[in-house]
């Protein structure tokens, strides 16, 4: 039993970033603009968010200083999504152009501020946003033990954002123009819908979250920041297309990677799978593999935004 | 309107004015180095000079690891002699910035100088030659050129190296003897000094099994390389499924790899021993640490320069019998492991009593973990 209880505590660490990073990804995408730069995007978030705890920890206490952080990573995020928007939306641009050159930028532009101010790349951190066990909600037998020991406020946050961005995305009237800039933007401007408005919200959402993403990745799992999130933006984007664009999948589709990396990482100290005598490098492999035989699977019914990708021409209605 | 953009900038300008003056009055988060920076200015002799300079690798000054260890070895020496001191920071890391950084200390008047890590070999092997007025203190190194071809250490050059695998002997024995039955490795690169760990640490817990007495299979090591020096999510999630799995003391080898363990220890409550300097201080998991006497060996070298018996063209191994290695114990959290306890063993170790130090396996006399003869421990290799 204690081992499906770390099981799920630890999986908590990889899926959640996964989540809200995908789901950040679909704001974008479902605006009709293709977002790659999550990677870049998440560690512009963990840089800004993690300099802001590092200046500010010893002033604060812990639970504040970990929203505020929050907030400046999805503030970074924006921020530099906001050049993403622009070159997509403003100059139509190849939109997988500009997301590359952010993924390019971040960790230049995070390892070279971060040596300006401190002379070395690491940013270290003090973890102490750790919640051993939430009060009350702790005590109670299994389901405790499972979500409420050993946790995050940031695993609550994204079940949170995952709970808002269903409602607004099938729920609210810009819900609605969002999913329909990006199925049919011409239709969306017949009606008074003003596409590039909602394009640059779809965009600036996605940078938020993905920055909160790359906040949320790195504070579990260590006590400094190295200027990488590790291809976890390129995995979210992968969630997002294995999620089929939909927030209820995305949620499965981040917890089967969260699961399938957690094992591939931990299976030495579960001693079922350790009797087992599989060599470790099939467990390193499953969650690729899945990957890929999942997608040749669902391609075909792959329901990809049709307008993703397009740049919107109001002249070419 | 304008109204309006005249209360938005001042409300701009008062912020950024907070912003500027908040972060004085809050501690800064290293603060110990921040006075040595000043210390290293206070101590300009007469002319403007610094006789003493250390050169810092790819880390800085508080790194808490080689360049904060040797230099503190070198400020305590200076201090306690009233001598001049200074260290410089390489514009980056490559043979060149290390070269015209050890320039920049000559025209400062530095009579020796201190290199800490093994990036330096290449720069004090050209710069032997190049000043042999100077002497250099080589940390951790063999001075020999850029493609292994040439070792070479001119009389004004002293390397020196540590028995790694004496202080995770010390390790390996205390955690054993501290009621410790099941134990982890977790080193990053394999290379040469953490493998030398490693082996120590399977031979300290051997040691120390045989001593109690306990049956074969009593104490079980997980031995592994994790491939890097960084932190990830996948250490983090390997030493949390250690734990997990009822390893009580993991031996985090290897820079960055110890802060995941460190947040995997503080999450299961579980013990971390930290390497190459006394890394206490980072978690309170830390329950002692395989030191290398960094600042200890940096002082008695200094000491012997300056009473004329420089080891030029030597290369020193520091070990038990010098202070080369050590645990420190007076920040130790052990439950029962007694300073008494402790010097018996490093007193075992500095005579060498049974041959336990000369007969002690290194990097290079087994292939690998598993393949070290143990009676008690079983050593279980993960990939």
């Amino acid at each position: 039993m204690n081992t499906i209880y770390f099981l799920v505590q630890q999986t908590m660490f990889f899926s959640i970033p996964l989540l809200i990073v995908a789901l950040g990804g679909m704001f974008s995408e479902r605006s009709g603009v293709v977002n790659i730069a999550l990677e870049g995007i998440m560690i512009v978030g963990a840089f800004s968010g993690i300099l802001f705890i590092n200046t500010f920890q010893a002033a604060l206490p812990g639970q504040p200083i970990l929203l505020l952080a929050i907030l400046v990573a999805a503030l970074s995020g924006m921020l530099i999504s906001l050049t993403h928007a622009y070159a997509s939306v403003n100059m139509k641009a190849n939109q997988v152009i500009s997301g590359t050159a952010i993924n390019m930028f971040a960790p230049a532009f995070a390892i070279y501020v971060a040596r300006m101010l401190r002379t070395v790349q690491q940013i270290p951190f003090m973890n102490q946003f750790r919640i051993a066990s939430v009060p009350v909600l702790g005590q109670i037998p299994v389901v405790g033990d499972l979500f409420f020991t050993n946790t995050y406020l940031t695993t609550y946050l994204g079940f949170i954002i995952l709970v808002l961005s269903w409602f607004v995305l099938y729920n609210t009237r810009f819900g609605l123009r969002l999913r329909s800039c990006g199925e049919h933007p011409q239709a969306a401007d017949s009606v008074g819908i003003n596409v590039y408005q909602i394009r640059y919200a779809g965009v600036l959402i996605s940078g938020a979250l993905a920055g909160i993403g790359g906040l949320v990745f790195v504070i579990p799992t260590s006590t400094n920041f190295n200027a990488t999130v590790s291809g976890y933006g390129f995995l979210a984007l992968a969630v997002l297309i294995f999620g089929q664009w939909k927030p209820s999948r995305i949620l499965v589709a981040a917890f089967f990677f969260g699961l399938m990396k957690t094992i591939a990482a931990a299976y030495s100290g579960i001693p079922f799978l350790a009797t087992l005598g599989v060599p470790n490098d099939v467990y390193k492999m499953i969650p690729y593999l899945t990957t890929l035989v999942v997608l040749a699977f669902t391609s075909k019914t792959s329901q990809a935004p049709r307008a993703a990708g397009v740049p919107y021409d109001k002249g070419s209605r | 309107m304008k109204k309006k953009m005249a209360l938005l900038l001042i409300l701009i300008m008062t912020l950024s004015l907070a912003a500027c003056g908040s972060p004085a009055p809050a501690p800064a988060p290293s603060e110990e180095p921040a006075g040595e920076t000043e210390a290293a200015a206070e101590g300009v002799s007469d002319d403007g000079t610094f006789e003493l300079a250390l050169i810092t690798d790819i880390g800085t000054i508080d790194d808490k690891s080689f360049n904060q260890g040797s230099w503190e070895g070198l400020r305590d020496y200076a201090v306690d002699n009233g001598i001049s001191h200074k260290y410089y920071q390489p514009s980056e890391k490559s043979t060149d910035a290390y070269l015209s950084a050890i320039e920049l200390a000559v025209r400062g008047g530095a009579k020796v100088i201190v290199t800490p890590g093994f990036l330096f070999e290449e720069p004090i092997f050209i710069a032997q030659d190049q000043y042999p007025d100077t002497h250099f203190i080589l940390i951790d190194g063999v001075p020999h050129n850029e493609d292994y071809t040439e070792f070479r250490t001119e009389p004004n050059v002293v390397g020196v190296l540590y028995a790694e695998e004496q202080a995770g002997f010390l390790a390996g024995y205390a955690a054993v003897k501290d009621g410790s039955r099941s134990l982890g490795f977790m080193g990053g690169m394999a290379v040469p000094a953490v493998v030398r760990f490693g082996y120590g640490f399977v031979q300290g817990a051997e040691y120390a099994a045989e001593e109690l007495g306990l049956a074969a299979g009593d104490v079980t090591i997980n031995y592994h390389y994790t491939g890097g020096f960084d932190a990830t999510p996948e250490v983090q999630t390997l030493a949390a499924s250690w734990y997990q799995s009822g390893v009580d003391t993991i031996f985090a080898c290897g820079g960055a790899v110890g802060n995941s363990v460190m947040a995997a220890a503080e999450q299961a409550g579980a013990k971390v021993v930290g390497v190459d300097i006394d890394q206490s201080g980072e978690s309170e998991t830390v329950i002692t640490s395989a030191m290398k006497g960094l600042g200890a060996s940096v002082y008695s070298t200094l000491e012997a320069f300056y009473a004329g018996s420089f080891p030029g063209g030597e290369t020193i191994v520091m070990d038990a019998s010098n202070d080369g290695v050590a645990l420190p114990m007076a920040t130790s959290r052990f439950e029962s492991f007694s300073q008494a306890d402790y010097d018996a063993i490093f007193g075992m170790l500095v005579n060498d009593s049974d041959g336990i130090a000369s007969s002690m396996l290194k990097d290079n006399d087994v292939d690998s973990a598993g393949a070290i003869p143990t009676e008690i421990v079983t050593v279980t290799l993960v990939n």
